[in-house]
């Protein structure tokens, strides 16, 4: 019998998982067998809508492990200062020249000083740098609260690219060559600090961030109605328009992103870092500038994403945690893949609104289900849905 | 309407439009117990922590700028008996590790002069409650739950005492006020949809299903539970509705009770599902953050809904205790978003610190040699009207809360004060951080009357 198990375990582990997943399915086809199908068409949509926003924040995380092999457990933060900088440009009438015009020269000489602070020193990027800072803070400043979109998008791109490269330089870059687990574990203390200036600079009441909001109401825009297909689901469906922005949001930016490290130079530069710094290194890649870059990208993935949640229900430090409720969709997407990072939020996000739709009251869509589905996942696939299989040779 | 007229004061007051008002200090509306004692030199403390960051922190953060007004106004005349008021708190962000590290440290450092701590969370009344009683702290909460005030038999009284009735009281209150209300609530069903905490919980116990029955308002016995992360609740709502509820009711404060409202008016379910809560609904930062989705009539998603009202609210400037934190607040340049309950109602902890600490010392003879064992004996025997009237501090028999409550609606004011607006075009409008907003006013609909007792 031993014999056999041992023979047969792979065999075994699958049909256990089989089983498993047919006694699953048997137990929710019962529950989902009495709700009118309008239910559950609703509970799809808000799935893939909800699935979506998690998969922007997957994609930052992703972005950071793929080029760094770093798991970044600050991307939450960075959602907060990002959606932060939006609202403060955004909500406020008159922007201070002075405000901006820092923003903008931290920002500039930040990026001026990717390689080394000595690049500051020559004269072409000196004109590069004082150009950069009137152009940033002209958009941040210029026109009235017409403006604001401008000036908002301006601000948070400019903040983002600060903060991305703030934490690269000042945190990560020092542990070039030192085990990865401490640059996860600065990635920790980069989120206290973040939690600390958040606080300090905008505090810690909730703040209205009024972007998904029709200008001849004045009220966030009315769902979208599915009424023509009542009669074939037995109900109405709704559609929140401000999810759907959202959503195609973040297929915009996969999309980009795919494009990105497909096809552009600095795209495969990030590709050949992570596969192996001191190599990428080399072979002519300037790995700190990559880094650099790839830390900017996360942070202003995170920004955006910081944006349409904070739109959504509002900026406060709590949607901090989405990053926490995203980690399932990372690891089932894989940690490595863009695609993955997608999939794999609109899988938790479906996951958990069936979750609710049949045991809300266990909070079994929120606490159980994604990680329930993530553990049969990892087991079978270790590395994720599209994660890259590593074979070591020892 | 009176209330309606004085709240214009109250926000002219905000706006600094009355200035000459301000100049002219009012007195403090408490009959202190005189001071037998000269405590001069000496610090009393007052000690807090809890989630200025986290979920809570909508309603919590005021708490810290009233401490922080009350010792400044103390301070500044003297102190209490001579002493110097001096605020303690940190911030534990919601996290229950952080609370015990948080309690671990103050006990550690002050020791001894700990002998009153205040709690904003029913979580850290939970957490504490045992240690509290083996420290012998006594420790002021707003509320709590059962289990943390009457431990989990809910007969056993600890070292916690709460200014506001029992959350599952104040839902108790609420299913009389609705069997009491044919007209508004007919055929009622009460679905819950709240937060999956210790808060979020309360009154879902059987005890509060089987009292609301016995009125002939029958509770689904599934409760719906959402996180403050979330950015989508349909499912949730759907569910209470689908289960047969026309009330939802929900113990989340901020975004929780807007998001609620705002995906009924999604459903267009708005008129037909009634929404009320517990006393955090009532709060302005809900009256904000329901104008985000706004009902086919134009008015905000919370407009009309009900909630406990344990305690006086801003627009009853009638009460000198309002009078006075009013124009505290008005002194102190607080922003609009801060005058809220906790601002409010803080200044009332901070006057029940006071007395508390007054009747003590002069029993005990100094600060030094008071013990929370001390403090415990003058909060029992204390009947006390708090601020002159804001609360009731009145803890008898093993009581170890409030158990007088109001039930209250949610409206917003119109144009000349003299209503509730119907629409936007009759409503009043001011600005609201950086938009024009409508006027949340919370307005009694019941007198003060008692809370059934359904801990167990």
């Amino acid at each position: 019998m031993t014999e056999f198990i041992h023979k047969n375990k792979r065999l075994l582990t699958w049909a256990l998982y089989a089983g498993a997943g047919l006694a699953l399915i048997l137990l929710i086809g019962d529950q989902l067998a009495g709700l009118k199908a309008a239910r559950i068409v609703q509970t799809l949509i808000s799935g893939v809508l909800v699935g979506g926003v998690y998969g922007l924040v997957a994609l930052g995380i992703v972005v950071i492990n793929k080029a760094s092999g770093v798991f970044n457990f600050a991307h939450g933060w960075m959602m907060v200062v990002g959606g932060m900088i939006f609202w403060s440009f955004f909500t406020v009438s008159e922007i201070s020249l002075i405000g901006a015009g820092l923003l903008a020269a931290a920002t500039m000489l930040m990026v001026m000083s990717t390689v080394s602070w000595r690049d500051l020193r020559q004269p072409r990027n000196i004109k590069i740098t004082i150009a950069g800072i009137a152009i940033l803070t002209l958009l941040m400043t210029i026109g009235g609260a017409d403006w604001r979109w401008l000036h908002a998008l301006t601000g948070t791109f400019a903040g983002a690219i600060l903060t991305g490269l703030a934490v690269e330089r000042f945190t990560i870059r020092p542990l070039i060559g030192q085990p990865l687990f401490t640059a996860v574990l600065m990635t920790l203390a980069v989120a206290e600090v973040l939690h600390g200036v958040t606080q300090i600079v905008w505090g810690t009441v909730e703040l209205n961030l009024p972007v998904f909001v029709d200008p001849q109401t004045n009220s966030r825009f009315r769902p979208i109605r599915l009424d023509a297909f009542k009669d074939a689901l037995d109900g109405v469906a709704i559609v929140r328009v401000e999810l759907v922005i959202a959503f195609v949001l973040a297929l915009v930016a996969f999309v980009g992103f795919l494009l990105f490290f497909r096809y552009t130079s600095v795209g495969l530069a990030m590709r050949a870092t992570s596969e192996d710094q001191q190599l990428a290194q080399s072979v002519g890649l300037r790995v700190r500038v990559i880094l650099a870059i790839t830390w900017a990208v996360a942070a202003f993935l995170a920004s955006i994403a910081g944006v349409l949640q904070g739109g959504a229900v509002g900026l406060s430090l709590n949607i901090s945690f989405v990053a926490l409720r995203v980690f399932p969709a990372v690891l089932l997407g894989g940690l490595e893949s863009i695609s993955g990072a997608l999939v794999g939020g609109i899988i938790i996000g479906i996951v958990e609104q069936f979750g609710t739709l049949i045991n809300s009251s266990e909070q079994m869509g929120t606490n159980l289900a994604p990680y329930v589905v993530l553990m049969v996942v990892l087991v079978i696939r270790p590395d994720g849905l599209f994660g890259e299989k590593r074979i070591e040779r020892i | 309407m009176k209330s309606l007229c004085a709240l214009l004061v109250l926000l002219l007051l905000i706006a600094g439009a009355l200035p000459g008002l301000a100049q002219e200090t009012l007195d403090y509306p408490s009959d202190l117990t005189e001071c037998e004692v000269d405590m001069t030199g000496e610090t009393l403390r007052i000690f807090h922590f809890g989630d200025l960051s986290g979920p809570y922190a909508f309603i919590t953060q005021p708490i810290v700028s009233a401490l922080t007004d009350a010792v400044n106004y103390w301070n500044g005349r003297g102190g209490v008996c001579g002493a110097q008021l001096e605020q303690v708190y940190e911030d534990t962000g919601g996290n229950r590790e952080a609370a015990q590290s948080v309690y671990d440290r103050f006990t550690g450092a002050y020791g001894g002069d700990l002998d009153l701590l205040l709690l904003y969370s029913s979580d850290d009344g939970e957490l504490l409650r045992e240690q509290l009683a083996a420290d012998e702290i006594v420790s002021f909460i707003s509320a709590g739950s059962v289990e943390s005030l009457y431990g989990e038999d809910g007969q056993t009284p600890g070292w916690l005492y709460a200014s506001n009735p029992l959350y599952i009281n104040q839902f108790g209150s609420f299913c009389q006020f609705v069997a009491a209300s044919p007209e508004v609530f007919p055929d009622p069903v009460i679905g819950f949809v709240t937060w999956p905490n210790a808060f979020g919980r309360a009154g879902t116990e059987p005890a509060a299903r089987e009292h609301c029955a016995s009125l002939g308002v029958p509770v689904l016995e599934e409760p719906q539970f959402f996180l403050p992360t979330d950015t989508d609740i349909l499912t949730q709502v759907q569910n209470a509705i689908d289960g047969g509820a026309n009330i939802i009711y929900t113990n989340t404060l901020a975004t929780g009770p807007a998001l609620i409202a705002g995906t009924l008016v999604d459903l267009g379910m708005e008129d037909d599902v009634k929404l009320a809560g517990v006393n955090w609904v009532m709060d302005t930062s809900v009256g904000i953050l329901g104008q985000r989705v706004l009902k086919p009539n134009g008015l905000p998603s919370t407009d009309g809904m009900f909630g406990s009202m344990p305690f006086l609210w801003w627009s009853e400037l009638s009460s000198p205790a309002v009078q006075f934190v009013t124009q505290q607040f008005a002194l102190n340049e607080r922003s609009a978003t801060e005058q809220n309950i906790a601002y409010l109602l803080t200044w009332g902890l901070a006057d029940s610190v006071i007395e508390t600490y007054i009747r003590t010392v002069n029993r005990v003879g100094s600060l030094s040699a008071v013990t929370g064992a001390d403090i415990r004996e003058t909060v029992e025997t204390m009947d006390y009207q708090v601020l002159g009237g804001l609360l009731h501090h009145h803890y008898e028999e093993g009581m170890r809360d409030a158990t007088l409550n109001r039930i209250a609606v949610l409206k917003y004011a119109n144009t000349d004060m003299s209503g509730f607006a119907t629409g936007p075009d009759d409503a009043m409008f001011i600005d609201i951080g950086g938009s024009m907003g409508y006027v949340p006013i919370v307005h009694a609909l019941t007198d003060f009357m008692p809370v059934p007792q359904l801990r167990g």
